[in-house]
């Protein structure tokens, strides 16, 4: 029983971080409906980042955060102007092709400059252990659940009751429509693209205290990311989470009860079935065939 | 090449049929390229460059295969290297535990890919474009994953060694340049089957179905049966080449032989290269293949990821740029160049069928008979109760206001949509009612529609569209051209019949729809709207093509907002407002019906005019 508890426990604490990961993923899809198959290597950027400040600049991992989610932020701005904009009218394969190469080329150039090496972010008070009764928490995880609710509930808000939000999810409804309103739906592209990878900027200072940096480190989170959005339903930031914390707990399961190096066929044959039997995710808010 | 100075070939003898391809420059000149890929490396002996353009011959071939679904079916797999993976370990483990020889255990490793091909495809077919790539994704990780877990049959991460048994029939050599001849061999096996489905049916079909699903099934084309056929095919040609490659490389593992970054870059070749083109993966191939291999060897090791990033920005530059890729986009500029070599001014001489084919029956007797038909859409009842029947050799007319359900109604008696409730039969030619349930199936049993927005297949050459329709009776290439070219001269299609159909305006379109239809040979024929957004001259020409097919003994019902054509045309009409027939009749009945003009034109307009 005991080990059950503290597994769920640890499921949620994963969870939390692929639902950081996952609701910029989202927010990208839901909006610009294109699937953006480089999402994983913004976090690689974000953990070398944040890497970086900390070991030459000398500041604490939440500290770097606020000048990582800016970088992601211009990151994101970047892409979608000079990558996604020019392709929206274009065949959706070569939208695909167009995220995969970006993401082959991030990959091999973090590979050319950092090397296959692993970077760590030493801080000690994040790493520090915390008792809940006799299970067993590290302090980052905690504030990873805490900012993982915080950020859900706050883009929620933040979508519902400013004007920016409101034009941004007219635009995602029809984007035609929108343009005839008056929004501009180019600005609105970018300014969405920038928010989901600043997102990602906050998930990448949470994640380095916890998981070393390494060139393919995106890849290795972007395909659970990618089981989460579908879960959830594609373009729900609740059905993302919610996702997430599903992923978290088949993850911390699946590891102990099956194998820890088949947990990952777990979760992709849970996508797998998702999409051939209930694309329109566990809580049917969206749809993968449409 | 202008028209006039082609010299028409009459068909001849298969050695004449022979003699006139190879005297084409479009063959003795890809017969002489493809040549130098195992000449000049032969001739060289370097071990070096043999090296480079086994290489090259086996991503080629990869991309070739890749192509038969990524680019013909536009199935935009990202998984492929599982079945490059199957065919590799199935040989090495063949040879190793039971010491059966790869050419044996290729094959093998080709039907247990099939398997894997059509168990992965049949789910995932109906997922959106990158839905489908990502759980193609998923399988490849799966199948990775699960092969570094089960040690005892794979070696796991560690990796397998192939028994080192010199010669032929074990496919290993000493002899650098023996693996070359099978490389090229391979690539021609692949370079041939991609060939012969562009040229067959399944290419035309495989087009037809990645442009519009809707259009396809209309015209009678199983869509996952024909997507099934393309990735089976391509996942035996693959294995075929991982079974080679493991060979070559003598080694295995999961990292490699599944690899992600290796699927994505045999897609890659042939986007550079041109999706959907026989030429294309090669192409793409041997322009980025060996300058990936001599940045690796020049700059060895200090480079480490130099040729991805090469590989990462060349394909966000293509698609940025060259999105049609370099045969999409120059190919045809060069196949004028090429024509003006010697031998290029001859083409095969059209053949047109003299007549489509002659509907025979009964007269009067009842084709189409619907019962109680009821289609919901949530609150919305679209069709309440509908029960009509279409009499052979009739043409009915169905009108009513906007929005009373006609289309809908269409679409159930096509099997676009399943009715809620009630019963369609349809008399097939063995004069027994049958109820079909998918619109292939409608269309293969003889009713064929029309859409009421057009449905071209815009990349296509309108003899290409129409011929999509004449494959359903006439499977062959030319015999589907010859029925094509009547349907094209029948509706006044075949001045433009090269002109892509995405260049027509809008009435040659309307009369591409009808045609495209009408090649299927149908016996009932459901046309909605074609007069709609016609001129007054489009709409006489139509008139008179609609009476023209029925002469032919097709049984016709026709959707029609123009009062006046389908008034003259139609033998009965039946009107439906707010999904209910209101009234039914011979023309002159039906405009003096109350029921009809309240429902046109209110029932305040009846009650002033006195009706």
């Amino acid at each position: 029983m005991d080990v059950l508890i503290q597994l769920l426990i640890n499921g949620i604490m994963l969870g939390s971080m692929y639902a950081i990961i996952s609701v910029g993923l989202t927010l990208i899809f839901g909006v610009i409906r294109v699937v953006n198959f480089a999402h994983g290597e913004l976090l690689m950027i974000g953990m070398y980042a944040v890497y970086l400040l900390c070991t030459k600049l000398g500041l604490h991992p939440y500290v770097a955060a606020f000048p990582v989610i800016v970088l992601l932020f211009l990151v994101g701005v970047l892409i979608q102007r000079f990558i996604i904009q020019p392709l929206l009218d274009a065949d959706e394969h070569i939208q695909i092709f167009a995220t995969v190469g970006l993401s082959t080329a991030l990959v091999n150039l973090a590979l050319m400059v950092f090397g296959a090496d692993l970077y760590s972010v030493t801080s000690p008070d994040i790493r520090v252990t915390v008792k809940l009764g006799t299970y067993n928490v590290l302090v980052g995880q905690l504030v990873m659940l805490g900012a993982a609710v915080a950020l859900v509930v706050g883009l929620h808000a933040f979508m519902q009751n400013t004007a920016l939000g409101r034009a941004i999810r007219a635009t995602a409804q029809n984007r035609n429509a929108a343009l005839l309103m008056g929004v501009r739906v180019n600005q609105i592209y970018i300014i969405t693209f920038g928010l989901g990878a600043a997102c990602v900027g906050l998930a990448s200072a949470l994640v380095s205290p916890l998981f070393p940096a390494t060139p393919t480190v995106g890849t290795y989170f972007v395909l659970t990311a990618f089981v989460v959005v579908v879960l959830g339903g594609m373009r729900s930031m609740y059905g993302a989470f919610w996702g997430a914390m599903i992923i978290g707990l088949v993850d911390s399961l699946s590891a102990y009860y099956i194998a820890p190096d088949l947990k990952e066929v777990v979760y992709f044959a849970i996508f797998i079935l998702i999409l051939i039997f209930k694309p329109t995710g566990l809580f049917g808010f969206g749809r993968g065939t449409e | 090449m202008s028209e006039q100075s082609m010299i028409e070939v009459q068909r001849g003898s298969l050695v004449q049929m022979l003699a006139f391809q190879m005297s084409r420059p479009q063959v003795y000149c890809s017969l002489a390229l493809l040549s130098l890929l195992v000449l000049v490396p032969a001739l060289s002996g370097s071990a070096f460059l043999i090296h480079i353009f086994v290489t090259i011959c086996v991503f080629a071939a990869l991309s070739t295969a890749w192509n038969i679904v990524g680019g013909y079916a536009g199935q935009l797999s990202l998984g492929h290297m599982m079945f490059y993976g199957i065919g590799a370990y199935t040989t090495s483990l063949l040879v190793t535990h039971f010491g059966l020889t790869p050419w044996i255990g290729m094959w093998i490793g080709a039907v247990l890919a099939a398997l894997v091909g059509a168990a992965v495809g049949y789910p995932c077919f109906r997922l959106r474009g990158p839905f489908f790539s990502l759980s193609t994704i998923a399988f490849l990780e799966v199948i990775r994953l699960l092969s570094i877990h089960f040690v005892g049959l794979t070696g796991g991460s560690a990796g397998l060694i192939v028994p080192l048994k010199l010669g032929w029939a074990w496919m290993v050599f000493s002899e650098k340049v023996n693996y070359l001849y099978i490389a090229f061999s391979l690539l021609l096996l692949c370079l041939g089957v991609s060939l012969a489905i562009r040229q067959s049916r399944l290419g035309f079909y495989l087009t037809a179905v990645r442009e519009r699903e809707d259009a396809a099934l209309a015209a009678g084309i199983n869509n996952s049966q024909v997507k099934l056929k393309a990735v089976v095919v391509s996942a035996m040609l693959t294995a075929l080449i991982g079974a080679f490659h493991a060979m070559y490389l003598t080694f295995l593992e999961p990292a490699t032989m599944f690899s992600l970054g290796t699927s994505i870059e045999v897609a890659m070749f042939s986007l550079i290269g041109g999706l959907g083109t026989v030429a294309g993966p090669l192409l793409g191939t041997v322009l980025v293949v060996p300058l990936a291999e001599l940045a690796r060897g020049w700059l060895g090791a200090s480079a480490s990821g130099l040729h991805g990033v090469v590989y990462g920005t060349v394909l966000v530059l293509i698609t940025l740029t060259l999105p049609a890729g370099l045969v999409g986009t120059f190919g045809p500029k060069v196949s004028r160049m090429i024509a003006r070599l010697p031998g290029g001014n001859r083409r095969l001489a059209d053949r047109i069928t003299p007549s489509l084919r002659q509907i025979s029956g009964t007269k009067g007797e009842d084709l189409i008979k619907t019962e109680d038909l009821v289609m919901r859409f949530g609150g919305l009842l679209a069709t309440d109760h509908v029960s009509f029947s279409l009499k052979r050799g009739e043409i009915l007319g169905i009108i009513g206001p906007n929005g009373a359900g006609k289309t809908t109604l269409f679409n159930q008696i096509s099997g676009f949509l399943q009715p809620t409730s009630g019963t369609i039969a349809v008399l097939d030619a063995q004069d027994a009612y049958v109820s079909p349930t998918a619109p292939d199936a409608f269309a293969r049993l003889g009713i064929g529609r029309t859409f009421q927005i057009v449905q071209p297949f815009g990349r296509l050459s309108v003899i290409e569209n129409i011929m999509i329709g004449a494959f359903l009776r006439h499977p062959h290439v030319d015999d589907a051209r010859a029925v094509a070219l009547r349907v094209a001269q029948t509706v006044g299609l075949l001045d433009q019949k090269d002109v892509e159909a995405r260049n027509l305006p809008i009435g040659a379109l309307k009369r591409l729809e009808v045609a495209r239809t009408l090649a299927s040979e149908p016996s009932i024929l459901l046309l909605d709207e074609v007069m709609a957004g016609q001129n007054q001259t489009d709409t006489m020409g139509m008139v008179e093509l609609i009476r023209a097919i029925r002469d032919t003994g097709v049984t016709i019902i026709a959707i029609e907002h123009n009062m006046q054509a389908i008034m003259s045309l139609s033998d009965r009409i039946i009107v439906i407002d707010s999904g209910r027939v209101i009234a039914e009749g011979d023309p002159q009945e039906v405009v003096r019906n109350r029921k009809v003009i309240e429902a046109y034109l209110g029932e305040d307009f009846v009650d002033a005019q006195g009706f």
